[in-house]
Formats: C-alpha cells, sequence, structure tokens
C-alpha cells in the first residue's frame, strides 16, 4: 500500500494570518501541497475531504465557525486532522472541541516553535488516519457493518448477524469479522474498538 | 413468570378447594341416596321368606290345586302386599308357575298362572340363595326390584316367594335434585335414575347382550345404546369428571360413585362443575388483572377459612341434612366470594389505575417521617423503586446534596406540622445524577379511626418550568449584559480578539523571515519583512480604537459634558435589579443597608452604575466556592466627611498580598476569561470623579471594595 503525502489546509477569515501562516508553511519547506480557504463555507466547498491531510481551522470566523465545520467534517466521515486556532476566550472551546475529534489546537498568536511542532505532529497523524482510512476502505459494505457492530455491541456473532440488515447466519458473519481482523490487521474486538475509536471511523 | 405461576396455582388451589368442598357434599349425598335404596331393600329382605313361613303358603305348595287354600293364601298375600308397601307379593312352585299372588283379583295384570322360571331371582331363590333382582315386569312392564326367597318344607325348596318392591319413590325423589342421579348394575347399565334409563356406561360382551335378551331383565329393551356423556377417571377417591351435551349445550360435572355391593350396583351423583370453574375463573380474573393479589389473597384465604369452618360444621350435619341445602350453600358462599372478590377488585383496580395515572409524585410518611407509601410518578421523578424507598428515614436518598441542610429543615418543619399549606419548593437529586425541581405539598394522613398517622406529600416534577424560567434568565442576563458591561469589557474583548489577528501574522512572518534569511531566499526573505510591517501598523490601529473607546467609555466625569447630580442609593437601586439575574444563577443572596439623606454627587450616571455593578459582579464571581447558605453580597451606603461612601463587600476568599498589588493594573486578571479591564477601567472612572476606589479584606472572610465620592462643588 502507498502512503499518501498528507495535504494541509489553511482556513481563516484573516487575510493577514492566512499568509503568514503560508509563508511560514513554506520557510519550513511544509507548504508542499498546501490550500488556503477565506471561510469555513469554502473550504467545505472546495477542499478534498475524504483523503489523508491536515486543516489549520480559525475558532472565530465570519460566517460558519469552526466548531461547526468540525461537525459537519464529522457528518462527513472527512479524514482530515483539525488542528483549530483559537483567538483569546475561544480556549475553553478549543479545548472542548479536541475532546469531541480536534487533534490539537493552538492559540493565537503563539511562538512559532509551538506552532511548528503542533503542525510537524497533526501531519505526522494525519499520514496515520490516512494509512488506516485507506485499510478501513478495503472492507466490503457488509465487512464493515459488522466490524462496526462487533465494536460498537461487542456481541457474538450469532446477536450480529441478528442485527445485520438483512440478517445472516452466524457462520457468515465469522467470515466476514475474520475477513475485517485480517484486513485491518487486528486479532480481537478490542483492538477492532481500539483502531475505529483511534481514528474516529 | 412467578405471578402467573401463582396465580395459576392460586386459582387451581380455589378451584381444588372447590372441587374438595363439591365431593365431600357429593359423597354426603351419594351415601344418602344408597341409603335410601338399601332400606327399600332391607325393608322388603326378609317379607319373602317370612311369607315363605306361613303353613297356609307351605300348605299351597304341597297342595297346588286346593282352590279354597289357594284362595286363603292370596288374600293373605293380598294383606300383608298392601301393608308392607310392595307392589307385588307372589308364591311360585318350584317350575316358577305362580300359584298365589296379592294381584289375585286384577285378572289383567295377575300373575298368577304365570311362570317365571327364566327370572334370575327366582333361579337364585330355588337355588337356595336369596334372590334380589331388577328388572322391567314381564307381564306388568313395570320395573322394580324384586327380592326372592325359598319356601322350605324341611331341607327340601318347595318353591319361591318374590316381592316385588316399586323404587318408582325413590325415583321421584331423586328428580327434586338438581343434578343428576342414576344407578348401573353390574353390566354398566343405567336402569335407575334422572337421566336417560338403558343405556350403556361400558361397552357390553356379546354375551352378556344375549343374557339381557333371554332374561328380558329390561323387557322389550335389548339393545343398549351408550350413554351420552364420557367420563374422565382420574387417580383417587374424588371423584371423576364426565362431559355431556345436553339440550345441546355442553356441560360439566364431577361424578362420585358409590358401590352398592350387596345390590351389585353402582350408585352415581353428578353435579355441576361450574361452581369450581367459577372459582377457578374468579381467582384468574383477579390475579389477571394483576390487581393486588396479596389484598384479595388475604381476604379470599379468610373467607376460605370461614367457609371451612362452615363446611365443617355442615359435613356434621350431613347426615340429618338434604343435601341440596349444603350445595346450595357451597354455591352461595362462592357468589358471595365472587362478589366480595369483584367489589375489591373494582375498588383496588380503580385506586390502583388512579394513582399510576397521576403524574404527581404520592408519598405517605408515618409520624417519624419514615416512607411507608409511594406512588410510580414519585419514583419516577426520584429514579429510586418503591423497594428502595420505602422504610427510609431521613434523610431521603433524593435529597440534593448541595441543600441537605434545607431538606431538614423543611422535613422537620413538615413532621411538625409546620409545612406551609402552598408548598415549598424542593431541589433534589434524580437517582441518575441529574437535578430535578419540584414544589412540596404536605397535608396530615387521618386514618380510618380519625387518628393523625403520618404525612401525605404530593411532590410536583417542575423542572421544565424551572428550566424555562432559567433560560430565559440566561437570556435577561446576556440581554444585561450588552446593554451594561458590554459596552467596555465585550467590546474590549472583540478589539483583543482582533488584535490577535496580527500578532499571530507578525510571529509568523518574522518567523518565515527568520527562515528565508537562512535559506539565502532574498525574494520571500522581503515579502515577508513587509508583511511585517503592514501588520504592526495594522495592530497599532487596533490599539489605537481601544484607546479611543475607553477613554469615550470613562472620561465622564465630574466635569465632563453630559454631567448630573445623582442619588447615590438610586444608582445602588439601579445596579441592585441588574444583579438580579446573577444572584438567581449564583444562588447568592444580596444585603443593602443605605444611608438617608445623603448628598447627591455631580457626575456621569452610567459610568457611576457601571463602575458599582463590575464590582457587584466580582464580588459574586468571587463566591462561587463559597457555601450557598454563605453566599452574600452585601451593599452599603453612607455619608463622609465631604462626600459619600458605597461599600461593595463579598464572602469570598478575600483578596491575596500576591494579587493585592497587581489588583488595580490593566489586563491584570484571576479570571479564566478574563480581560483584566474592569478594575482598571473602574479605577480610572471613580478618580475622573474625583474620587478613590481601594479594597480591603474582612476579618471575617471575604473582600469589600469601598467607593468614595466626593461631593463639595
Amino acid at each position: 500500500m502507498t502512503t499518501q503525502k498528507p495535504i494541509l489546509y489553511l482556513v481563516d477569515d484573516d487575510e493577514a494570518v492566512r499568509q503568514s501562516l503560508a509563508m511560514l508553511l513554506l520557510s519550513r519547506g511544509l507548504a508542499g501541497s498546501l490550500g488556503s480557504f477565506e471561510s469555513g463555507e469554502a473550504f467545505l466547498e472546495g477542499a478534498e475531504l475524504q483523503r489523508c491531510g491536515c486543516v489549520i481551522l480559525d475558532m472565530r470566523m465570519g460566517g460558519i465557525s469552526g466548531l461547526q465545520v468540525l461537525e459537519e467534517l464529522k457528518k462527513r466521515d472527512s479524514w482530515l486532522v483539525v488542528l483549530f486556532l483559537s483567538g483569546h476566550g475561544d480556549i475553553q472551546a478549543a479545548i472542548a472541541a479536541t475532546q469531541s475529534g480536534a487533534f490539537d489546537w493552538l492559540e493565537k498568536p503563539c511562538d512559532e516553535q509551538r506552532l511548528l511542532d503542533k503542525v510537524g505532529a497533526a501531519l505526522a497523524w494525519a499520514a496515520e488516519v490516512g494509512q488506516a482510512r485507506q485499510l478501513w476502505a478495503t472492507l466490503t459494505d457488509r465487512e464493515a457493518q459488522v466490524a462496526r457492530l462487533l465494536a460498537s455491541t461487542g456481541g457474538t456473532s450469532k446477536e450480529i448477524a441478528r442485527q445485520l440488515v438483512p440478517p445472516t447466519g452466524h457462520r457468515v458473519v465469522e467470515t466476514y469479522r475474520e475477513r475485517a481482523y485480517a484486513k485491518l490487521e487486528v486479532s480481537n474486538p478490542s483492538e477492532l474498538l481500539q483502531f475505529l475509536q483511534r481514528f474516529w471511523i | 413468570m412467578a405471578t402467573v405461576a401463582a396465580i395459576g396455582w392460586a386459582g387451581q388451589r380455589a378451584a381444588q378447594g372447590e372441587a374438595d368442598a363439591l365431593a365431600t357434599t357429593m359423597r354426603g349425598a351419594a351415601e344418602n341416596y344408597a341409603l335410601g335404596l338399601q332400606s327399600a331393600h332391607a325393608t322388603f329382605k326378609y317379607l319373602p321368606y317370612t311369607v315363605s313361613r306361613h303353613p297356609d303358603v307351605l300348605a299351597l305348595l304341597a297342595d297346588p290345586e286346593n282352590p279354597a287354600l289357594r284362595q286363603r293364601v292370596n288374600v293373605y298375600l293380598e294383606d300383608v302386599n298392601r301393608r308392607a308397601g310392595s307392589l307385588d307379593l307372589y308364591v311360585m312352585d318350584t317350575r316358577g308357575l305362580t300359584l298365589a299372588a296379592s294381584n289375585w283379583a286384577e285378572p289383567a295384570r295377575s300373575f298368577i298362572g304365570n311362570a317365571y322360571a327364566n327370572r334370575p331371582y327366582f333361579i337364585d331363590a330355588l337355588a337356595g340363595r336369596s334372590g334380589l333382582f331388577y328388572g322391567v315386569g314381564l307381564t306388568t312392564g313395570v320395573p322394580g326390584l324384586f327380592v326372592a326367597a325359598p319356601a322350605r318344607y324341611g331341607d327340601a325348596i318347595a318353591g319361591v316367594v318374590a316381592v316385588k318392591v316399586s323404587l318408582a319413590e325413590i325415583e321421584t325423589a331423586w328428580k327434586t335434585a338438581s343434578t343428576p342421579i342414576f344407578v348401573t348394575d353390574q353390566r354398566g347399565i343405567v336402569f335407575l335414575g334422572t337421566v336417560p334409563l338403558y343405556r350403556s356406561t361400558r361397552p357390553l360382551t356379546a354375551e352378556e347382550l344375549e343374557w339381557l335378551k333371554s332374561n328380558q331383565q329390561y323387557g322389550p329393551v335389548t339393545e343398549f345404546t351408550p350413554a351420552p356423556w364420557t367420563s374422565y377417571r382420574g387417580q383417587g377417591e374424588r371423584g371423576y369428571l364426565i362431559k355431556a351435551r345436553l339440550d345441546k349445550v355442553a356441560r360439566e360435572y364431577l361424578a362420585f360413585d358409590k358401590p352398592l355391593p350387596r345390590l351389585g350396583w353402582t350408585l352415581t351423583v353428578m353435579t355441576d362443575r361450574a361452581p369450581v370453574a367459577q372459582a377457578r375463573h374468579a381467582v384468574w380474573l383477579s390475579g389477571g388483572l394483576g390487581a393486588g393479589l396479596l389484598l384479595l389473597g388475604g381476604l379470599y384465604w379468610r373467607l376460605r377459612n370461614k367457609r371451612r369452618l362452615e363446611r365443617r360444621m355442615a359435613r356434621q350435619e350431613v347426615e340429618q341434612r338434604v343435601r341440596e341445602d349444603l350445595t346450595q350453600r357451597v354455591q352461595e358462599k362462592t357468589r358471595e366470594l365472587q362478589t366480595a372478590n369483584q367489589a375489591l377488585q373494582q375498588a383496588h383496580t380503580f385506586r390502583k389505575a388512579m394513582e399510576d395515572s397521576l403524574v404527581v409524585g404520592m408519598r405517605a410518611r408515618d409520624l417519624e417521617g419514615r416512607i411507608v407509601y409511594v406512588n410510580p410518578a414519585l419514583c419516577e421523578i426520584t429514579g429510586y423503586s418503591a423497594e428502595e424507598l420505602v422504610g427510609r428515614l431521613p434523610p431521603y436518598p433524593y435529597w440534593h446534596p448541595d441543600d441537605l441542610e434545607k431538606h431538614w429543615r423543611e422535613s422537620s418543619a413538615a413532621l411538625s406540622g409546620h409545612a406551609a399549606l402552598t408548598g415549598f419548593e424542593s431541589r433534589i437529586r434524580h437517582r441518575g445524577g441529574h437535578d430535578v425541581h419540584t414544589m412540596v405539598y404536605t397535608a396530615p394522613l387521618i386514618d380510618a379511626d380519625g387518628r393523625h398517622s403520618g404525612w401525605m406529600s404530593s411532590v410536583v416534577d417542575v423542572t421544565a418550568q424551572k428550566q424555562a424560567d432559567e433560560r430565559q434568565r440566561v437570556q435577561d442576563e446576556r440581554l444585561q449584559r450588552t446593554e451594561r458591561l458590554a459596552i467596555v469589557g465585550e467590546m474590549a474583548s472583540t478589539l483583543a480578539h482582533e488584535l490577535n489577528q496580527p500578532l499571530m501574522a507578525l510571529a509568523n512572518f518574522s518567523s518565515a523571515a527568520r527562515a528565508f534569511a537562512d535559506q539565502d531566499q532574498p525574494g520571500l526573505m522581503i515579502e515577508s519583512l513587509d508583511a511585517i510591517k503592514a501588520q504592526a501598523q495594522r495592530a497599532a490601529e487596533i490599539v489605537r480604537r481601544i484607546r479611543v473607546i475607553v477613554r469615550q467609555r470613562t472620561e465622564g466625569g465630574a466635569r465632563a459634558e453630559g454631567a448630573e447630580d445623582c442619588a447615590l442609593n438610586d444608582i445602588v437601586a439601579r445596579v441592585c435589579s441588574l444583579v438580579q439575574p446573577e444572584l438567581r444563577l449564583r444562588q447568592a443572596r444580596l444585603a443593602t443597608r443605605l444611608a438617608d439623606g445623603l448628598p447627591t454627587v455631580r457626575g456621569d450616571r452610567v459610568l457611576l452604575e457601571q463602575v458599582l455593578l463590575n464590582l457587584a459582579m466580582n464580588g459574586l464571581q468571587a463566591m462561587q466556592h463559597t457555601p450557598t447558605g454563605q453566599r452574600v453580597l452585601e451593599i452599603e451606603t453612607a455619608a463622609v466627611d465631604g462626600g459619600v461612601r458605597v461599600r461593595v463587600a463579598d464572602r469570598g476568599p478575600g483578596v491575596g498580598p500576591e494579587v493585592a498589588t497587581q489588583l488595580f493594573e490593566p489586563f491584570f486578571t484571576t479570571k479564566d476569561e478574563g480581560l483584566g479591564l474592569g478594575l482598571n477601567i473602574c479605577r480610572t472612572i471613580v478618580e475622573s470623579h474625583g474620587g478613590r476606589l481601594s479594597f480591603d479584606n474582612r476579618a471575617d472572610g471575604g473582600a469589600i471594595f469601598t467607593v468614595t465620592l466626593d461631593c463639595r462643588p
């Protein structure tokens, strides 16, 4: 499997912030593939959401807020890793956001080394997520369904067989399960659950 | 499942009890009916023998052709027959030929001259045994019991004397019984009773049929159709079940057999099974409705025991009493029980439905405060099951941990009879962890004897209403804030955020410029440096705007345009009304001590309000870790030398020495989200009015901020 190089998106309504970030990343050789957007709406419209990458997202913008963008990304099952930029007064919200799926947050303004460290970490994580997503994408619908049920309910194959739509036999479920395990490189339900939780799948 | 099983069991048990009662009744009845039959037999048992000992009878047997003798015997037989109450009495010779008979005078049906040699009773008697036979008379076509005895002349049998006894009277008596009674012979043929006769209760063998035919036991009837019922015999002597279709209606009977060994018959009494089914049904119904099985059960057992006692007494009377009477009593009792059950059931079902449908929680406590009853709504409101609550003394598990003192106070007030009639508000903690706001109304519980036995409380969940109020309050507060505090604070916050943008850009551009310099990329480096210049100018512009706003809002002062004479108490009153939402939110109280006759202050009313509002808000925020009961904000006004003074005191932790030195510095804050401009602005405003803002720690905890304003012109 080829490892995709993570893309980096910048979303901030302040042009100076966008440009300065781009310049900073460029100076560190991190702007290989960079996309910048002046609003959440433009970002959701124009960015590729199902690919390995990271988005530096301002919390307070005209139009939809950064938090709303995060919700939308989750809704659309995006692979993108979110790094929030938060101004004064948004810090509590930024911390809360990391608990609901954002990778991390940065206070505006902040020390450039801190910023670069976090962006680096976010990109590394994005690569991992991208890899996991690619593994997940190899699952058939049925295998994915079984894997989700297994992770969420911890049920036996018989129980899962009943919950499936349309229902099927537990032997079939076991086959799906084994295939899912093999594809996701896990060996038991708790590893599977870890996999799904870790990557916010 | 257990309940269903218990109901089933109770039903069976009731049915069994009823079946037992019926079986006892039936056994008694069977004994009685058998007694009638046996006494009929016993009465006439020795009659043929006695008659055979009469000299004239023996003489006639020796001399059958003697007309005078025959006539004497005829008259004798007629006389005895009449007195004994038998149907016919007659004397036969050894060939079965009737020599003399009680009915000699009725030629149409007289036995005289007829031979009955093939009748079983004759055969038995001729063989020296006593003959006994029930059958239809060959001459008369009338059924009867034939009893015969040999007439002995010395050792020799000279003839047979027979008496025919009618069982019609017994049969008639049976017909008054409401339930079927019948007698079967040794072949299982029903020959006597209140059911269709000459039916077989078991299949007959060809031999038996042949015998019946040749002996003409039942006259012209030689074919025996099966009885119109089916027996279901279980083990035990309690009787068995008979299912029949009578008048096209399926019916069930309990049957009881009483063998009559001397007669070779079996007497069967049957009784309608309905009361049994009713008893079972009554219990099943009550159980099935789920209505107070225990309560009913208790009553049921009491009634049942009472009934058992009565039944035992009745059983002693059984020998003398007519059976129907008892049966009727059993039925009456059953009905009585059913009625009682139903009435109770209705009452209970009604009450239960009423309580279950209530959305108001109900809680009954005894005089000590022990919970004795809760309804489902109360369980719903508190999240605790009835089992977890009943029996508990205060503190109850749903008491709110932050309001324990209030709960104790209100609980003891209610238990001592001082509960407010209008009810009181009580915040409780649901088992699930969330808060529930309730209104509690308490009234004394008076029992049936008029005794005060406890307290009944109704508990109304007002959480939704509370939450609506809360939302309204938050909205109010937000509005107030934007109206008042936003003027300085929020605007500054917005500007601060705005300032962060160029600062961020500055940091980034300079870092990039540095990197480009290292990488020897002058083009990009210059681009970054230009951007830095632009962003620095942008930041300076923002700072200037902040200055302007702060100055505009603070540099009112006593001599500024728009200055007016302000009454300090009015300003305080206005501030008090502004902090009301915050007081509710923070569960704090406000205590004001306002001095009368204060001189007015020259200044900007709105700005002075801002100062006091800021101090009040700070005080309230400082008390967030103070126990609720102690959160008191005190505002006091007083006249001082040459001016007025207002003090705002809280019960918070006070101001620590490390904080005290920086307290009025701009951008110094102890609050997570604070800008650190509040006190600084306050001081600026106060000073522009020629006054002073100072603070002190209270000896017993908390901080006091004092604003002193000069009133001299």
